[in-house]
């Protein structure tokens, strides 16, 4: 009997076919061709989706299709994919997310070289299908497997401009901190294997709640640490900002539907083993709203809009994290989807407002979009206001006020988060609201054509460049699930068998003022040019006199303090002075991330730079370590043992075999004729010299 | 399948992998070291037939088959590299492309 649920091979094969065609090309696509296979691969999986989603509002949804399975020993590895509600809403909203950015790309990306585009829309689509496979995986095995892939998509994405040094380099490090935490998440999984036999995720979860040993704490601390990695959360968020060097398409894949989002749909999935333990819950909570906090201040002192919205996904995803830590998973996917959607439309809009500016993506291209992009300019308004999470005419409130009640609901250590969460809240009023004012002010037209002497032409192009319907459509698609969405959150929570959490009226109270608070403080730093300055000046201001401040920090402020301290005067105030230095090294500290990338650099990666170039020799003249070091070695080996030693026959003689040896490795290397035909003489030589050996140890 | 024609079939296959080793040192022109490829990889397909023959088990025709294959996919990726090799060295002479030294 066929089941409705084969449809789920569906889902995730359009892009994935999509992707291997634009990947081979094997019939020479032309322009139109790609961007036709692109939009094909980007809404078939939306299209099948959907009726997926009927059958599970319909009646009682749990459906597998087993892909196969191999059985070893006792164990089994069986792989499947599964529907359940949590994997049809959860692939709904990527499904429909990732086929609005793929609309937008096909003119956003219009004006790319061929081969570009098609490399484009093939990764675009693998990475829809690696994220598709992983939210509709049955098994711990294809859920790793799309993980990956999507790791894979991301670094190629973020280098997408290729001949961008800097963009390499962001990709490498998307890269690499992800698969760090990947290798927490892959233990994880691993023991959860050992503890199930089984790697279902239906068997999987239910036996991993229920286990009472230690490594229970283990499994799920682990999983915490891989679903941290993939969403940037704070020790692992240095990522995301550097990623911005990729088109906006991809960021906004990347943020809404794809990667930083799967983390947060991990760790829903496996909530149950996150949740059974009260302490990782604990800790989850302290990540999830710590990592709000610092996300939404950083964003606040952004002066890029890519990067504020970098900022703002971390601190948004750590709300999602939080729902977790307080035992609302439900919640934590409400706020996915919603998220989702405003995330989406916010980078859509932006993208399209500063495409082709002469001020790249920073907050001034933001400038006059009222007059010049009406359509993207609304959107984006809508999209800040769902962030900002305005109430009750917005989604974004409705899904944040249920991650606020849940955090209320949850005891007095919920009280303790809630307030923190409370404050983020406003924080993200000030930076949604931000990019939104700055686009009142007038255009600094003087800025973009005197800036290195563009000719008017491109500005004429920036300016004169009328939203197409694949841009429009997407936009509007969005802003209205943004706006209206609201109405579908309780209902969401409640389809994943939650409960739309209610607070007392004082804290719903508060989380209503928030927003307002936060619009106050975004116009104050707008409008009032001191206070404008001073944020866009932070990150810049009194490097010329560094030096001095060094000087200040170190010999003159320990002086005045020790001369307070004998003075026995210890609580003087500060002088106005140096509350000015603190609020500016706060500033600083915050719109670079915490200078985590510094730590990072400092612990990992110079240490292993000067290996490497201790390895090289000082004079650099060989570019080969691991040939270098025997000699090194060696060398230094011997130069340990000759040097205590007198003048003597066996002085000389170790001296001589020392200089030897570099010319032993000279005529070693003379092997190496890199002729094909010399090899094939070795290896038959070799050959003949292991069977020759081979018959005198069996002869008898 | 008496022992004889056992012996026979084993020299006639050690006869043409030693036949294609001695074309794959002889030869310098890329192409005909492909050619001498196959033949080595000819001979212990024979062998392993014969084998399989001898003892009457399918295995030596599994073998066989996995040769085959083998010398299939192998002489895909030798003419591809062939034809890249065309642009950057001269193809009529193997020892040309001493790139792999550097």
């Amino acid at each position: 009997m066929l089941s409705p649920y084969l449809l789920l091979l569906l889902v995730p094969s359009p892009p994935l076919a999509v992707f291997l065609i634009l990947g081979l090309d094997p019939f020479f696509l032309r322009r139109k061709a790609v961007q036709a296979l692109a939009l094909l691969g980007g809404i078939a999986p939306l299209l099948v989706m959907l009726p997926l989603l009927g059958i599970c509002l319909g009646s009682e949804c749990h459906g597998v299709v087993p892909i196969f399975t191999l059985v070893f020993g006792q164990a089994e590895v069986a792989l499947a994919l599964l529907l359940d509600p949590m994997s049809a809403l959860v692939g709904v909203t990527v499904a429909g997310v990732g086929a609005m950015v793929m609309v937008y790309a096909i003119d956003y990306m219009s004006d790319a070289r061929i081969a570009d585009l098609r490399r484009f829309f093939a990764l675009m689509n693998l990475f829809l299908a690696a994220m598709l496979t992983m939210v509709l995986a049955g098994d711990t095995i294809t859920f790793f497997f799309g993980w990956e892939l999507m790791g894979l998509c991301s670094f190629f994405l973020i280098a997408y401009n290729t001949s961008l040094p800097q963009a390499v380099a962001a990709g490498r490090k998307a890269f690499i901190i992800t698969r760090f935490a990947d290798a927490f998440l892959l233990a994880g999984l691993l023991l959860l294997f050992l503890e199930a036999n089984s790697v279902r995720l239906d068997v999987l979860i239910p036996a991993g709640a229920t286990m009472t040993e230690e490594r229970h704490v283990v499994i799920a601390l682990l999983i915490l640490g891989g679903a941290l990695g993939k969403s940037a959360q704070v020790p692992f968020h240095t990522w995301l900002p550097s990623a911005m060097a990729g088109p906006t398409p991809v960021s906004a894949l990347l943020h809404s539907a794809t990667m930083v989002a799967a983390g947060a749909f991990m760790l829903a999935r496996f909530s149950p083993i996150v949740m059974s333990e009260p302490a990782v819950q604990m800790i989850a909570a302290l990540f999830g709203v710590g990592t709000a906090a610092f996300g939404a201040l950083s964003a606040v002192f952004q002066s890029d809009v890519k990067r504020l919205l970098a900022y703002s996904s971390i601190s948004q995803i750590g709300f999602m994290v939080l729902a977790v830590g307080v035992g609302a998973p439900a919640v934590a996917i409400g706020h996915f989807v919603v998220h989702a959607m405003f995330k989406s439309l916010l980078f859509l809009a932006a993208g399209d407002i500063t495409h082709g500016s002469d001020l790249g993506t920073s907050m001034a291209a933001m400038r006059g979009a009222v007059r010049r992009r009406p359509v993207a300019y609304t959107a984006y308004v809508a999209g800040a206001a769902s962030l900002a999470g305005v109430p009750f005419i917005t989604a974004g409130w409705w899904s944040k006020e249920a991650v606020l009640s849940a955090a209320w609901n949850s005891g007095a250590f919920g009280i303790a988060v809630w307030t923190l969460a409370l404050l983020t809240a406003v924080c993200t009023a000030v930076y949604a609201f931000r990019p939104v004012f700055e686009a009142l002010l007038p255009e600094p037209e003087h800025v973009s054509r005197a800036r290195h002497g563009h000719p008017v032409m491109l500005d004429l192009h920036f300016r004169s460049r009328v939203g197409s319907g694949f841009i429009v459509i997407p936009l509007v698609v969005l802003a209205t699930g943004s706006i209206l969405g609201g109405v579908l959150v309780a209902p969401i929570i409640r389809f994943l068998g939650g409960e739309f959490p209610h607070a007392a009226p004082l804290p719903a109270l508060l989380a209503g003022l928030a927003p307002f608070v936060g619009l106050v403080g975004a116009a104050l730093l707008t409008f009032v040019p001191s206070l404008a300055a001073a944020v866009a000046g932070a990150r810049d201001m009194r490097r010329p006199t560094r030096l001095d401040r060094k000087f200040q920090r170190w010999v003159i402020e320990p002086y005045v303090r020790l001369v307070r301290w004998l003075s026995r005067d210890r609580r003087s105030p500060l002088t106005e002075d140096e509350r000015d230095e603190r609020q500016v090294q706060l500033v600083r500290w915050l719109s670079r991330g915490a200078r985590m990338d510094g730590i990072y650099q400092a612990l990992f990666v110079r240490p292993f730079v000067n290996l490497v170039r201790w390895l090289n020799g000082h004079r650099g003249g060989t570019v080969d370590p691991v040939g270098n070091l025997p000699v090194t070695f060696v060398l230094q080996t011997v130069q340990a043992i000759v040097t205590p030693l007198a003048h003597d026959r066996f002085d000389r003689f170790w001296m001589r075999f020392a200089n030897r040896l570099v010319r032993l490795w000279v005529l070693a290397r003379a092997i190496q004729t890199g002729r094909s035909r010399d090899y094939a003489l070795g290896a038959a030589f070799g050959t003949a010299a292991l069977l020759v050996i081979a018959w005198g140890t069996t002869w008898n | 399948m008496s022992a004889t024609t056992l012996s026979l079939l084993l020299i006639l296959a050690g006869g043409l992998f030693v036949t294609g080793f001695f074309g794959l040192l002889a030869r310098r022109a890329i192409l005909f070291q492909l050619i001498s490829l196959e033949l080595m990889l000819a001979g212990p397909a024979l062998a392993f037939l014969a084998g399989g023959a001898f003892h009457g088990s399918q295995q030596g025709q599994g073998m066989f088959v996995l040769i085959v294959i083998l010398a299939a996919a192998e002489v895909a990726l030798g003419l591809a590299l062939y034809l890249a090799l065309g642009r950057v060295a001269d193809v009529e002479d193997s020892d040309t492309i001493t790139r792999l030294r550097h």
